[in-house]
């Protein structure tokens, strides 16, 4: 209590501190900014970015000159509005500088236009009057400028709406300032007619002609987000002035009507529409904007990415309508609801000012402007969080865009010189509820625009980031080591090669990408490249404190762990050099453990030139990124007569048993793609993996093995883990039968057997060939399958055999 | 290492935020006890009419809000049907701490103490005012009767 008594600081005072604060805050904004190359590249070595400097630099000098213009002149008016104004235009200054700095540099030059209109308004105490006496020249040369761009239109971005009126590089968009001149057109009006409460119609039919001049030059330009807060404005401004609640109920009919007209007429309006209502059906094309800023907002999680370490740019339009997307990226739900509260302070404070005014224009004015500012920010917000549809508009003070910026000042500059009557005695207030209901309603928006910021943002987060689409992922690959797919001698397969900024990855051993697939910023992943993703990427197998830990820091996930395969790339070289350039796929396996030693998949690709091939050999019929080995299905055939014939089985039914317990109607359960197995109801077809394990079955005493292709990861400090089998073995056989077949099926003067057989389907022929180890086989057993698309038994024959003669070796 | 240091500047960012908006809540807080402390010693003084309509009985009003319409609106606050009023002929308003009388460009004219009146004028205890062929007369309650303690604003536009 004892501080409680203390002189409270004038206003002045209060204003210059808050200011303080707002230069602290974006001083700390620049400095991270100058550093965050360092944090994005894990060093101190890297080039900083300066240029930011200049617009802090612009900001101070704006702001320290209208705060020295009010000291001298209006230090009685209120200390609050300036500070909150210039947070948020520094905060949007910088962060345009961020993202676009030539746009940064704009932005500063009209910053300092801004100051100096302000600086120039608070030495004419006559403003207001003069507002209000020459409203219809101010609305009606409004009017005409915006109808000049019928004509004259132009668009800096490129666009097809022509909203701009330019020349020498110096853009002025006229809805920006109509919407100004809308309010003290309808505060001026109102407040010299209202006190004549009947007849209410007639009194509005000038109100509602010149507003609907304003809407129909909106709609004939397609600025529909405008339309909707010129509808916003006026219905307001009549509820403020009235207190019928009418006026408010039937705007939004009135918006609700003219969405759903628009729906029907306008493809931007259903466009949009559309892209609210289910954005997730059509992510890439027409809710491209919105996925993508939810991205942004669910990476920024509860404290942000930090600034300059995010990608906010992957936002289309970020600098604009998207920037509440950027600051909730780098800021986190914790900057955010910072701004959302300082919006809610500016509300409220414009509306102290509207309730202490000293006249009806002021006050109807003062609530006007208000209420215009803070319904304009909660609807782009909300267009951001997909809380309301998308309207192209900007977030006042925030957003890029001069004329925005110089209106949002402007309303400032009234609402301080309306504050300085306040030493007047308040004019009656009739009516007190359209005081209490519409702050409330703005209120309750933005309450609503923070919990759904914070369900994307901590709810969603992980859902949405793990998103194909978020490309923050293939840009954490470029600064982040991801590791390596090494063979099982530790010969590298697949590295990263590079510095930090620009890792991009290497495939050491080309003719192996249907297997190790490839991982790639457009095509995405594929292979064990996506089945392993994250353990190479470090997600999987580090503590989940150091990921924590580099999430926070970074953004990114901690460098990637090295995973060792059970291929053998002696072996794979000679597969691949035995298959050549024929279709067709060789599995080689350990036939106790099911470690795959050598696994072909013919046609190939070079995955390191993807970027040039990459659209044919995924349009190619010969299908060259598919893993036949592993996803190819082929029907047996006569594959395994042989065997069938060793065992005396002839029965449909006893076949498919003995097929089953091949495991040829069971999907292969191991760390890669795979195809899914045949349904028992329909044509049996099988991939190569899978009659490799039943080989493995003959050859392993009846005992079919889980297959294996990941061995184990490299977990710093405790060195290789080994990964296990995802499933245990299975008893296929009698061991006896297993070994009559073997036996049967023997390659005189050696410890192999084999059998192998064509198959046909829809037109084409397949040649399989099977073998394996034999029961009197003292070492290692192993077993192959090959699979030829033609009709080469005998090459898939000598395939096999060369093979597995070499393995023995 | 680069990251734990940008991280302290990021919370650091933060904080500056919330020190902003915790600075200004704390300054509007304090902003509304003062207001509330001084509000809470000013009160509108109730007034009293002693109204003597034509060809009708004296009644007394009491009024505590701050604005009394007198004519022959039915709006109004103070109501006679009586041609010689005009719907919205005068205006009695507190502000300033004083009660006003305001003319509203009636026909026939509104006189205080007799004397026709052409701009808004403070009125005290017993003064006589006429609008038409009504006569009341003001009293106020005891406090209010106080000299006036701040400077009469010699215009007062934009006051409707």
């Amino acid at each position: 209590m004892q501080r409680l008594l203390q002189p409270p600081p004038t206003r002045i005072q209060l204003q210059s501190r808050l200011l303080i604060t707002a230069a602290v805050f974006l001083f700390l904004y620049a400095t991270v900014l100058t550093l965050s190359p360092a944090a994005r590249e894990r060093t101190w070595d890297t080039a900083y970015r300066w240029t930011h400097w200049l617009g802090y630099a612009s900001w101070c000098f704006s702001i320290g000159m209208i705060h020295w213009q009010v000291r001298r002149k209006a230090p009685e008016s209120d200390p609050y509005l300036l500070p909150v104004a210039a947070l948020l235009s520094g905060w949007g200054l910088l962060t345009i500088w961020r993202l676009l700095p030539d746009f940064g540099l704009r932005q500063a030059v009209w910053m300092i236009l801004c100051a100096l209109l302000v600086f120039l308004g608070l030495r004419k105490p006559g403003l207001l009057r003069a507002l209000r006496r020459y409203k219809y020249v101010w609305l009606v040369s409004g009017l005409l400028l915006m109808s000049l761009t019928l004509i004259f239109g132009t668009n800096p971005m490129g666009g097809s709406q022509r909203l701009w009126l330019g020349c020498c590089g110096f853009y002025l968009q006229p809805s920006e300032p109509l919407k100004l001149l809308l309010v003290v057109y309808l505060a001026a009006y109102l407040a010299d007619r209202m006190p004549l409460k009947l007849r209410l119609f007639t009194l509005l039919a000038p109100t509602l002609l010149l507003t609907g001049i304003a809407l129909l030059l909106l709609f004939v330009q397609r600025d529909l987000g405008t339309a909707s807060v010129f509808i916003f404005i006026y219905a307001s401004s009549l509820y403020f002035a009235s207190g019928r609640k009418r006026a408010l109920l039937a705007s939004g009919a009135l918006i609700l009507l003219g969405g759903l007209a628009g729906y029907f007429a306008f493809d931007v309006v259903r466009l949009r529409i559309d892209a609210w209502l289910n954005p997730w059906l059509d992510p890439s094309g027409r809710s491209y904007q919105i996925v993508q800023s939810l991205l942004a907002i669910a990476n920024g999680g509860i404290l942000g990415r930090g600034i300059g370490i995010g990608n906010p740019g992957l936002v289309p339009v970020a600098h604009s309508d998207f920037i509440f997307a950027s600051i909730a990226e780098e800021t986190g739900l914790a900057g955010t609801v910072g701004l959302l509260l300082a919006i809610g302070l500016f509300t409220a404070r414009g509306m102290t000012i509207a309730i202490s005014a000293a006249n009806r224009f002021q006050r109807l004015l003062a609530a006007g402007l208000t209420t215009y500012l803070s319904a304009q920010s909660i609807l782009i917000i909300g267009g951001n969080l997909r809380l309301l549809p998308l309207t192209g508009i900007t977030l006042p003070f925030v957003s890029y865009g001069g004329s925005s910026l110089v209106v949002s000042f402007v309303s400032v500059l009234i609402l301080m010189q309306i504050s300085l009557t306040e030493e007047e005695e308040p004019a009656p207030l009739p009516m007190t509820q359209p005081y209490r209901l519409l702050p409330a309603l703005l209120g309750l928006g933005l309450l609503a625009a923070a919990l759904v910021n914070g369900w994307w943002a901590v709810a969603r987060s992980p859902a949405l980031l793990t998103r194909t689409d978020n490309a923050r992922r293939a840009i954490a690959d470029r600064f982040v080591m991801r590791g390596s797919l090494l063979d099982q001698h530790n010969t590298p397969i697949t590295v990263t090669l590079g510095e930090s900024g620009d890792y991009t990855r290497a495939y050491l051993y080309p003719d192996l990408a249907p297997v190790t697939g490839y991982t790639h910023p457009s095509f995405g992943q594929a292979g064990l490249e996506a089945s392993l993703d994250n353990y190479l990427r470090g997600l999987q197998g580090n503590p989940a404190s150091l990921i924590w830990w580099n999430q926070l820091l970074y953004g990114t996930p901690p460098p990637g762990l090295d995973v060792r395969l059970t291929l053998d790339l002696e072996l794979q070289a000679q597969a691949d050099e035995l298959l050549g350039d024929r279709a067709g796929a060789v599995v080689l396996l350990n036939a106790k453990n099911g470690e795959i030693l050598a696994m072909a998949s013919h046609p190939s690709y070079d995955p390191n030139r993807l970027d040039q091939i990459g659209e044919t050999v995924a349009g190619s019929p010969s299908a060259p990124l598919l893993n036949r080995a592993t996803q190819g299905q082929y029907p047996p055939g006569e594959a395994l007569s042989p065997i069938l014939d060793v065992l005396n089985i002839r029965m449909e039914k006893e076949i498919q048993s003995l097929y089953t317990s091949f495991g040829l109607y069971e999907t292969p359960d191991l760390r890669m793609p795979v195809a899914i197995a045949s349904d028992p109801k329909e044509p049996l077809l099988v991939s190569p993996l899978q009659m490799a394990l039943a080989a493995a079955a003959v050859s392993g005493n009846g005992v079919r093995p889980a297959a294996r292709i990941a061995q184990a990861v490299n977990i710093h400090p405790q060195g290789w883990v080994i990964l296990p089998p995802n499933s245990g073995p299975v008893e296929a056989l009698p061991p006896a039968d297993a070994r009559s077949v073997s036996q049967a099926l023997n390659i005189p003067d050696t410890n192999f057997w084999q059998c192998r057989g064509q198959a046909r389907r829809d037109g084409s022929v397949y040649s399989w060939y099977l073998a394996g180890t034999d029961a009197n086989w003292q070492g290692t057993p192993l077993a192959v399958a090959v699979v030829l698309e033609a009709n080469r038994p005998d090459l898939a024959e000598s395939i096999g055999q060369k093979l597995l003669g070499t393995a023995v070796e | 290492m680069s990251g734990p240091v940008l991280l302290v500047l990021r919370l650091l960012i933060t904080a500056s935020i919330y020190a902003f908006l915790g600075w200004a809540l704390w300054a509007l807080w304090r902003d509304v006890q003062q207001q509330s402390a001084l509000l809470a010693n000013r009160k509108i003084p109730t007034i009293s009419l002693n109204i003597r309509p034509a060809r009708e009985e004296l009644r007394v009003s009491h009024f505590v809000q701050p604005e009394i319409l007198i004519g022959r609106d039915l709006a109004a606050d103070v109501r006679a049907d009586d041609e010689t009023l005009s719907a919205r002929h005068a205006r009695l308003t507190y502000h300033h701490r004083q009660w006003w009388l305001e003319d509203l460009q009636s026909t026939n004219g509104t006189f205080l103490n007799r004397e026709r009146l052409y701009t808004p004028t403070v009125v005290v205890s017993g003064d006589q005012v006429d609008c038409g062929s009504m006569t009341f007369t003001i009293s106020l309650a005891t406090e209010s009767i106080n000299p006036p303690t701040q400077k009469i604003p010699s215009q007062l536009d934009d006051l409707d």
